[in-house]
This record gives C-alpha cells, sequence and structure tokens, in this order.
C-alpha cells in the first residue's frame, strides 16, 4: 500500500492530483466550520462585491460569501458524485463478473443488451430517469449510477475475461478448485486494480454529470449550493460579476481533475509496463 | 583488405534512475566481405542490442562509453540522419525475429517492397514492382505477383519472412543483420530459411552478422561463430572447431546443454500396466452462431496410450493440435471421444473427479501466466496440498524438491526468473503426488541452460515418485533424450506413433522424416 | 468482410434499437404524468378525462400500449404533442437536422485540430510541448460543457462583440449569420471532443512509433517523412475512428447541455422542453431518435474501420 503510493507520487500528476484529492476530503469533511459566513447569509450592502479582503472570492447577487457557498456546497457535490460511481461501479461489476463467468451464450445476450443500453447517452438517460424519479439531489444520484452501469459492466467484462484465459485460472479450474474460490482467490485480486483505477476516473464524470443536472435545474434545488446550481445562477450575471461563476466552475474543474489525475496515476503505477 | 564490418574495443551503458547497467563491454568483432559470423549468447546477453547498434537504432536511455563501429570505409556512429537513411537498407541490411510484427498490416506486400526499391536502387514504381516479382520469385514464392497485391495477414509466417529476405537481399547490401530469423517461425519452415539463406548469400556473395541462441544451428549457417555472455565474448572460433574443441568454460557449458538424440536420458523401461487410453479425442472449440458456422475440430480422432511411469512425447508444429490434447487430458476443453484412466472411463470434463484431477497434473508453457500475481509462493504451493488432503507444512518440502530454498515460500511471483517460476509451477504440480504429469511446451521460453537444467528435473522428479509424463514439444531433439515412445501430430491429426528407438528405421511417416531433417544435430 | 458479419453486424443494430424501445417506453411509461390530464389541464370533467384516456389508449394494459407504441413508432408515428397538438416526428425531425449542422460542424473541427496535435505531442513526447498539450486536454476533459460554454461566451464576447451569443439562424435563410450563430456552440463542443480525441491520437501514435514495422520501414532506409505519414498515421488513425463514432454518443447528450444554453432549437432543446413539460410523445421520439442515429453511427463506424483495416477476418 505504501509502496503503491510512492510509485503514484513519483510523478508530478499523481502528487499533485492525490494533493487536490486531500484538499478535496477535508473541505467536504470540515467546509462548513472552515467557512467564514454562512452559505445563505444575505448582505444586501454586499451584492456583487469583487474578490477583496471582505468576501475573498467576492460576493454574488444576494450578497452571500462565495467562498462560503463554495465550501459548503462541496458535499452538496463530491460525496453525491462518490456514491452515485460507487453504486454504479458495484452493479457494473456484479454485470461484468457474471457475464464472463457464464460465458457462451449467456455473455453474449448479457453484452449485447449491455451495448444495447449505451446507445442511449449518458446525460439523455439521467435526465429521463430523473425526470421520471422527480428532480432532486437523491434521485440524481441514482440517475448516475444506473447510467454509469453498463459501461463499467463493459470494462469489468473485459478485465475479468482477460484474467480467465491466465493459466493459473485454469490451473485452478484444471485442479478442480470450486467455483467461489476461482472467482474469489484467483479472479477477483487480479480484477480489483482495473476497475479501480476505471472507477476513479469516473469519479469525475460523475462531479461533471451531476453538476450538469444541477445546472440544468434536475439535479439539486435551490437555495442549495452546489457548484453546478451557483453556476446556473451566476450566468445571468457573468458580464457584471465574471467571479460569482468562476469560482464554482473552476471548483468543478478541480475536483474533475483530481480524480482524473488520481485514476492515471493508480493506473502507471498499477501497470508493470512502466518498470522499463 | 578491408573489413565488411568492424566492432573495435565497443562498450554500451543503459543509464536507469537506478544508475547504468553494463549491457556491452569490449566487444572486438570484424566480418570479412562475404563472410557469415554467428554470434550466439543467451537472453540478455546483449547480442540484440549490438545488433540495434550497428543499425543505429539505441534507445534513449543507451550511451555508447567506447570503441567504434564501421561498415568498410563508413563510421557508422558519426553518420548524420540523412546520410544515415542512405546507409540503412542500401549498405547494410536486416531481417528481423518476427516477420508477423515487421511488415505494416494495412499496407500492401507490393508497397512494402517498391518502397525500399525505389528508394535504394533508383527505380520507378513500374520498374520496381517487376523487380519485387523478379525477387519473389528468387526466393522461392509461388507467384509473386499475386504475392505483391496481398495483404501481411494473408500469407504465412514462412511466406512473410521471405518477403523481408528479398526485399532485404533487393537492395544489395554489403552486409545484412539477421536477429533470430527463425526462431518464431515452425521448425520445418525455419529449415527452410536456412537453405535460403545459404543459398543467397553463395549467390550474392553478401556478409552477414547471424544473431542466434541455438548454437547447434549456428555450425550450419555461419563461418565462424562468437560466443557472448554477460555483454563480453568470451570465445571466437571456426564454425567447425566450436562444438570439437571448445575453449571457454561458458562455451562448454553451452555445448553440454544442446540436445543429442543419441545422448540418452532415460535408461529404464516404463510398466506394463496402461495408466491412460484416450480414444477417438476431438477437441472442439466455440460453437455455431448466427450466420457463422462452427469451428472444425482442433484434433481429429486421435488415440492416445500412456502406460504407468512412461514418458511420452507429443510433437507437432503450431497449430498441430498437440495443446488441445492437453486441454481436453486435464479437462479444460469441450472434447468427444473417451478417456480410460485408472479402470474409469471418461467422456467429458464433467465425469473428472477428485482422484483423476489429482492424479493428472499439467505445467504450462508460459511462467509468467501460470502463477496468480496476487498469491505468494507459499499460498501457491499450499493451495493443492489442502485441496488433496496433503501436509500444508511440506511447502518446504516441496521447494527443496525443485531444487528452491525454502526461503522463497514468502516471495512474490514477479520476484522470480523465468526458470524459477517454472519449478515453483512444478512443485505445484507435485504437491498432488500425481501419476500423470502434462508438460505443454515447458522448456520452449526458456534458454537452453535452464531449459537442460528443467529437464534434468524432471527426470530426477519422475526418478523419486515414479510419475509418467506427456512431454508436448516442437523440440525432437530434446523429446528423442528423454521419451519412451513419441506421438507426431500434424493439422490436428495422429501421423506417427513408435518407441523412440525405432525413429531411424525407414519405415517412419515422410512428415516425422521431414520433422528429423529440419532438427539438425551439431556439425562438428 | 464477409456477407455473413454485415448481416450480423445489421442484426445487431436492430437488436439496439429494439431494447432502446422498450427501454424508452419502459421510463416513460413510470413517469408521474397523467398524459390525460396534461392535455387537458387541471379543470378537465372526469367524464372528459375518460374519454381522451379511451381515445389514447390509456386503459389498456401496459403490454397492448407498448405494441401499439412500436407498431406506430416503426412507421415514424410516434403521436402528437401534449404541448403543441402537432405530430411529435417531424417535429423532432426538423429538429435533429439542426442539431447535426452543429455535430457535423464541432466533428470536423475536432478532426482538423486533434489528429495533427495528438501525433505532435507523441513525437515530442515528455517534451514541454507535449506537456502542455496534456495539460489543456486534461482541462478539456475535466470542464463539464456547460462550464465551457459559459466560460467561452464570456471570454470570446468581449473580445468578439459581433459574435452572437444565442439564438439559430438557417444556413438557408442567412448563411452568414448562420455561421457566425455556430461560433461559439462549435467552439464548446470541439474543446471537449479535441481533448479527448488528441489524447487518444497522442497514445495510439505512441503504440505504433513503438511497433516492429516501423522499426523495419526506419531500418530499410526510408525517410522519417515516408515513415510518419505512411506508416504512423495511418496506422494510428484505424482506433481513432471507433473512438470517434463513440465519442458521438458524447456529442449527442453534450448537445443536450449546449444547444439549452446557446438557444438553439435543435433535438436536445427539444427534448429539455419535453422533460420539462412532461411532453411525453415528444419525449420517447426524441430519446429514440438521439439512439437510433447513435446505433446508426456506430454501425457505419464499424463498417468503414473493416473496410479500412483488411487485417480483421470476421468470423
Amino acid at each position: 500500500m505504501t509502496e503503491l503510493l510512492h510509485r503514484m507520487i513519483r510523478k508530478p500528476q499523481g502528487a499533485i492530483g492525490l494533493a487536490l484529492l486531500v484538499v478535496l476530503a477535508a473541505v467536504c469533511i470540515l467546509g462548513p466550520w472552515l467557512a467564514p459566513y454562512g452559505p445563505e447569509k444575505m448582505d444586501f450592502l454586499g451584492r456583487f462585491r469583487a474578490p477583496g479582503w471582505q468576501n475573498w472570492l467576492g460576493a454574488d447577487q444576494f450578497g452571500r460569501d462565495v467562498l462560503s457557498r463554495l465550501l459548503s456546497g462541496a458535499r452538496a457535490t463530491v460525496p453525491l458524485a462518490l456514491a452515485a460511481t460507487l453504486a454504479g461501479s458495484a452493479i457494473g461489476a456484479v454485470i461484468g463478473v457474471a457475464s464472463a463467468y457464464l460465458g457462451g451464450k449467456s455473455d453474449e445476450a448479457i453484452m449485447r443488451t449491455n451495448d444495447a443500453v449505451m446507445a442511449i447517452p449518458g446525460l439523455l438517460m439521467a435526465l429521463l430517469l430523473v425526470s421520471t424519479l422527480g428532480n432532486g439531489a437523491g434521485n440524481a444520484v441514482v440517475a448516475i449510477a444506473l447510467a454509469f452501469a453498463p459501461g463499467m459492466a463493459r470494462v469489468t467484462r473485459s478485465v475479468a475475461l482477460a484474467v480467465r484465459n491466465q493459466d493459473y485460472v485454469k490451473a485452478a479450474v484444471a485442479r478442480g478448485e470450486a467455483a467461489p474460490h476461482v472467482i474469489f482467490r484467483e479472479m477477483l485480486p487480479n480484477v480489483m486494480g482495473p476497475i479501480i483505477i476505471e472507477a476513479t476516473i469516473r469519479v469525475s464524470f460523475a462531479v461533471m454529470l451531476f453538476a450538469t443536472l444541477s445546472f440544468l435545474g434536475l439535479g439539486a434545488q435551490p437555495p442549495a449550493s452546489e457548484w453546478g446550481l451557483m453556476v446556473a445562477d451566476a450566468r445571468q450575471y457573468m458580464h457584471r460579476a465574471p467571479w460569482i461563476l468562476i469560482a464554482p466552475s473552476a471548483a468543478i474543474a478541480l475536483s474533475a481533475i483530481a480524480f482524473n489525475l488520481v485514476g492515471d496515476a493508480l493506473r502507471d503505477a498499477l501497470n508493470p509496463r512502466d518498470d522499463r | 583488405m578491408t573489413a565488411a564490418l568492424s566492432i573495435t574495443n565497443y562498450g554500451l551503458d543503459y543509464v536507469t534512475p537506478a544508475g547504468a547497467i553494463p549491457v556491452l563491454r569490449d566487444v572486438s568483432l570484424a566480418i570479412a566481405p562475404g563472410e557469415v559470423l554467428g554470434l550466439v549468447g543467451e537472453s540478455g546477453s546483449g547480442k540484440s542490442s549490438l545488433a540495434w547498434a550497428l543499425m543505429r537504432h539505441l534507445p534513449a536511455n543507451a550511451r555508447e562509453i567506447s570503441g567504434s563501429l564501421r561498415l568498410g570505409d563508413i563510421d557508422l556512429q558519426a553518420l548524420g540522419p540523412k546520410r544515415l537513411t542512405e546507409v540503412r537498407g542500401r549498405r547494410i541490411g536486416m531481417v528481423f525475429q518476427d516477420p508477423s510484427t515487421a511488415l505494416n498490416p494495412t499496407l500492401t506486400i507490393g508497397r512494402q517492397m517498391t518502397e525500399a526499391l525505389m528508394r535504394h536502387r533508383a527505380l520507378n514504381h513500374g520498374d520496381a514492382r517487376s523487380l519485387a516479382v523478379e525477387l519473389l520469385g528468387h526466393v522461392e514464392l509461388r507467384d509473386p505477383a499475386a504475392v505483391l497485391r496481398r495483404y501481411p495477414h494473408e500469407i504465412s509466417g514462412g511466406e512473410k519472412q521471405r518477403v523481408i529476405i528479398a526485399t532485404a537481399f533487393g537492395c544489395r547490401p554489403d552486409v545484412i543483420l539477421f536477429d533470430e530469423p527463425t526462431t518464431a517461425l515452425d521448425v520445418i519452415t525455419g529449415a527452410r530459411i536456412i537453405d535460403l539463406f545459404g543459398r543467397l548469400r553463395a549467390e550474392t556473395g553478401v556478409a552477414a552478422l547471424y544473431i542466434s541462441h541455438d548454437l547447434a544451428m549456428m555450425t550450419r549457417v555461419a563461418d565462424r561463430v562468437a560466443v557472448i555472455r554477460h555483454g563480453c565474448v568470451v570465445e571466437q572460433a571456426s564454425a567447425s572447431e566450436i562444438f570439437r574443441k571448445p575453449q571457454h568454460d561458458y562455451t562448454k557449458s553451452l555445448i553440454a546443454a544442446v540436445p543429442r538424440p543419441e545422448r540418452r536420458l532415460v535408461h529404464d523401461m516404463p510398466g506394463s500396466d496402461v495408466l491412460l487410453e484416450a480414444r477417438g479425442i476431438e477437441v472442439h472449440y466455440g460453437r455455431r452462431g448466427l450466420f457463422r458456422a462452427a469451428l472444425p475440430p482442433a484434433t481429429q480422432a486421435v488415440d492416445v496410450d500412456i502406460r504407468a511411469g512412461e514418458i511420452v512425447g507429443l510433437v507437432g508444429e503450431s497449430g498441430s493440435g498437440k495443446s488441445s490434447m492437453a486441454r481436453a487430458l486435464i479437462g479444460l476443453a469441450r472434447f468427444s471421444g473417451a478417456i480410460s484412466f485408472d479402470g474409469r472411463t471418461l467422456h467429458g470434463a464433467g465425469d473428472m473427479n477428485r482422484a483423476y484431477r489429482r492424479d493428472v497434473q499439467i505445467v504450462f508453457q508460459h511462467p509468467d501466466s501460470s502463477l496468480n500475481p496476487r498469491h505468494r509462493v507459499g499460498d501457491i504451493l499450499s493451495r493443492p496440498l489442502k485441496l488433496y488432503g496433503g501436509d500444508p507444512s511440506s511447502v518446504p518440502r516441496l521447494l527443496e524438491q525443485v531444487r528452491l530454498p525454502a526461503s522463497y515460500a514468502t516471495r512474490w511471483p514477479h520476484q522470480l526468473s523465468g526458470g524459477e517460476k517454472q519449478r515453483v509451477a512444478i512443485a505445484r504440480a507435485f504437491a498432488a503426488r500425481p501419476r500423470l504429469v502434462i508438460c505443454d511446451e515447458i522448456t520452449a521460453p526458456l534458454d537452453v541452460s535452464v531449459q537442460a537444467q528443467i529437464v534434468e528435473l524432471l527426470l530426477a522428479l519422475r526418478a523419486e515418485t515414479g510419475t509418467a509424463y506427456l512431454f508436448i514439444t516442437h523440440d525432437l531433439n530434446l523429446i528423442r533424450q528423454i521419451a519412451h515412445r513419441i506421438v507426431v501430430m500434424r493439422h490436428g491429426q495422429l501421423v506417427d506413433s513408435r518407441a523412440v528407438d525405432a525413429f531411424s528405421s525407414e519405415d517412419v511417416h515422410p512428415y516425422t522424416r521431414e520433422l528429423m531433417a529440419a532438427s539438425p544435430v551439431p556439425v562438428g | 468482410m464477409s456477407l455473413a458479419w454485415l448481416l450480423r453486424r445489421l442484426l445487431l443494430m436492430i437488436y439496439t434499437v429494439a431494447v432502446v424501445c422498450v427501454l424508452v417506453f419502459a421510463i416513460t411509461q413510470a413517469l408521474p404524468a397523467d398524459a390525460a390530464q396534461t392535455l387537458l389541464g387541471e379543470n378537465a370533467s372526469p367524464e372528459a378525462l375518460a374519454a381522451v384516456r379511451a381515445r389514447l389508449g390509456l386503459d389498456d394494459p401496459v403490454w397492448l400500449q407498448f405494441i401499439h407504441w412500436v407498431r406506430h413508432a416503426v412507421s415514424g408515428n410516434f403521436g402528437v404533442s401534449m404541448r403543441t397538438g402537432l405530430p411529435v416526428a417531424p417535429e423532432m425531425l426538423t429538429a435533429l437536422s439542426r442539431s447535426l449542422l452543429l455535430a457535423a460542424g464541432s466533428l470536423a473541427l475536432t478532426l482538423l485540430i486533434a489528429v495533427p496535435l495528438g501525433m505532435f505531442a507523441a513525437l515530442r513526447q515528455g517534451r514541454v510541448a507535449d506537456t502542455a498539450t496534456s495539460v489543456i486536454a486534461y482541462l478539456g476533459v475535466s470542464l463539464p460543457e456547460f462550464v465551457t460554454a459559459t466560460v467561452l461566451a464570456l471570454l470570446l464576447t468581449d473580445v468578439l462583440p459581433w459574435l452572437p451569443a444565442t439564438g439559430y439562424v438557417s444556413p438557408l435563410e442567412d448563411p452568414a449569420l448562420a455561421l457566425r450563430h455556430l461560433v461559439l456552440p462549435v467552439l464548446t463542443v470541439s474543446v471537449i471532443l479535441v481533448a479527448h480525441v488528441m489524447r487518444m491520437m497522442r497514445s495510439e501514435t505512441l503504440d505504433v512509433l513503438q511497433s516492429d514495422y516501423v522499426r523495419a520501414a526506419r531500418l530499410k532506409g526510408l525517410p522519417e517523412r515516408t515513415v510518419l505519414v505512411r506508416h504512423v498515421m495511418r496506422n494510428a488513425l484505424l482506433p481513432v475512428i471507433t473512438i470517434v463514432a463513440l465519442d458521438v454518443g458524447y456529442l449527442l447528450g453534450g448537445i443536450i447541455v449546449i444547444e439549452e444554453i446557446f438557444a438553439i432549437p435543435g433535438i436536445g432543446r427539444a427534448l429539455m422542453i419535453a422533460i420539462t413539460t412532461r411532453d411525453l410523445p415528444s419525449i420517447q421520439a426524441g430519446a429514440m431518435i438521439m439512439a437510433v442515429t447513435y446505433a446508426i453511427t456506430n454501425t457505419l463506424a464499424d463498417v468503414v474501420y473493416a473496410l479500412l483495416d483488411r487485417r480483421i477476418r470476421y468470423d
């Protein structure tokens, strides 16, 4: 584990990604305590106040402190994106492993159907599901999880198939090991790495997708300080007070970049090709 | 007379974050015009790095620390990028190890031949094409004009190597480097490529540096042989001398490791009880699908008998169905036919009970993929012990049996060398105390000296336990040293099956005879 | 490429469409919207509601409704919009044509920029130019469409005041004005796609550069330019075709946001309006059209790939 960490921070990309992730985690946990003001505290004298000593990142159309809203909004964005990815990956992993293990006709049927479901773009699927389930952050999580599952199923299956064809799995089958041993002891430890990498990178998509849903008015609802919602609110004032727009945009981008970087660093660290 | 190619005191390092790794040290070799110098070494000896250095195609972290490389009057190290493209191909050509990857898969053969000929022979497209037809005819390809229109995947591996050789010779270079040109090919195809090389060099008088790991083959190809080890040339001698009077200890050990059929390593006779009797085995892969016919069976009604304690060699080229037989016998492939073992008759993998699976074990070809990278050696070995009711504390004894220190139990597979991994795989098979072990090309990826040690180990284990072996290989010389009986397969069919001492008789199958002719024993 | 392979590929496409039919119908059926209520408004009498339900077949069992729906959908009839009362399909197809203009423009721009840039980055691997393009590509894939769109609009409308911020003009009416309206949306879509395609092109090029056949081409004495154009680019481009086809999925999803932001009356915006007003037939038609477009693009990409890459044996 520590060896893995060392390999990840060997390259600057990995170190930056991990650092961003630590900051993000700190903000999610401690955000409301770090915030100088309450996220919904209005100050009509301070409307559209430019960034300065009073409001480090400026104030919005109601005079609310942008930094405070960002800090408390992290909780409304990142953990939900994580939860959605986790759920989606779990569903996808079960489908993928089952398909690879069953093999033959069932594998073909499952994967053809899975590919067909992927013909509906992720955002459209999420939109359709949210419109069915109703607006709201919780429903958005469910929608994103379901929209992610087919992609994860495809990745998991291809990894599982590759592992299944390794001689050590064949050796286990040939010596008469029971199915649970083959799956959990021989295959799973080797399948986990690629799945974790893929899921990490997908968290960044989830962050973006979640923000997009909120932006379109289907995810988190006002007056929540969810980042996508903040961008949506700020758009009409963008020429008057660009900082209200830029701060949450940067927050979304940085979170997405953090997960992307860490995912790529994990891939490099786990990939023996890099040792050359 | 100046040498066609001369290497003087050449030294090369690869620079890594951990420091410089020496690759070549003080290498001095000279090749006279028209001479063929064989360079023999095992993997990691630096022989390929020397070829890349001569072609000026070194990786970015390579550092040339001493010496010079000269091609006739050209100083290769001083060439700029532009001059280099005029020398490569035109003055010094190269033939690669794996013809299947050395041709661009999306361009026709014709395009890939003419682009070199047009550049180095100053021809227009039409003339280059007719020259290409002539050259392909000269390397004994049928219907050369049609071959030019094909893509690489539409011709066989041997044909691809002929195309590459024809292109290399067609540019009329002074020197050609051959980097293991037959290693990736089947035995018979490789032997024909060597015959072709002999004819072409006699006709053209080209000088060549011929790199190989196969000392026996080298004595037929080269005029002189140089032996390289850990980046140093340890011995140079004429090809006819080196086998008769090796000077250096390393050369001696290499020669001792070369398999020779007349030097039998097994002297006992097997028992008379039949242990395993396979009848009419047909192995099937894949099923019929929509708009898709089922694949033909990989083996066609093959019969094999193995007696208790017997070593049976199963010989064939790639695609002969020999590995499919192994998969059927251990229940990894769907098959029709019947296997009788120990009085029980099995009609499929479902009939294989625990006793059968314990008695019949397999060792796979690739040591890298046969050990689970997430399990320690100790876990890998204790698993069959637990499964078949052995004593888990006998892991150290198993390691000792395969001549590995007991401390290896705590190691991960990636911490072992290829030969050591193969020993662990063998120990895993013997943990079950089997009566039959199937060895599927287990020596193919290993160096000759390691190969000899593995064979010795297998024979020692057999002496201890009385196990029978089904030894699958393409190396006829090796199997004639150890097998009691040899079965030859071709295109999924069994063509020959006879006791090893009946192999030199007149009535062997023509294909068997061809195989034997293509597996030459060393000259001298 | 064999006929049997082509047949199987087409069959797969039909299967995809069938699965999408079931999914779209299942999801929209569960929508908490009473079609009759939406049509007649809040104050409709129970009798009128019942009459409309009977006319629309809303009282039939679900499977029967599905069969009716599929039968109509196959002939291009998705019913009438609950919002406007007009047939849905023609309206959605017109909207699609506008979106396709946007999509085609973005794809063309993307390929024009991403392919050379990706190759360039690969050839400069590890140097400043490579790092710089990698950083930009990272930014591109880490910014959601709505952020890119807003930031680009913020930056460009100040510098280039003649760029209209929103709206759509048909190129048949006023080509010049239509083009100006397309600049911002096309740029926005391209930022994301360029980042993605460029990263793929870079890694494919790196793979090809390390291949034995490129080494062989160099050692034959071919000039570097010939090696790059004839041997490297061709082979690196092939897998990118498939990637671009898969990106059409992203593109279609992204278009929903882009059209919403730039007020382009394309299929994405039509879908958003349908979703917010719970206009069932429009949602169904829009989702189906998007999925079918995606299925067709992917099939086409597979066929093109098979024609270009003779290696693949389809058996």
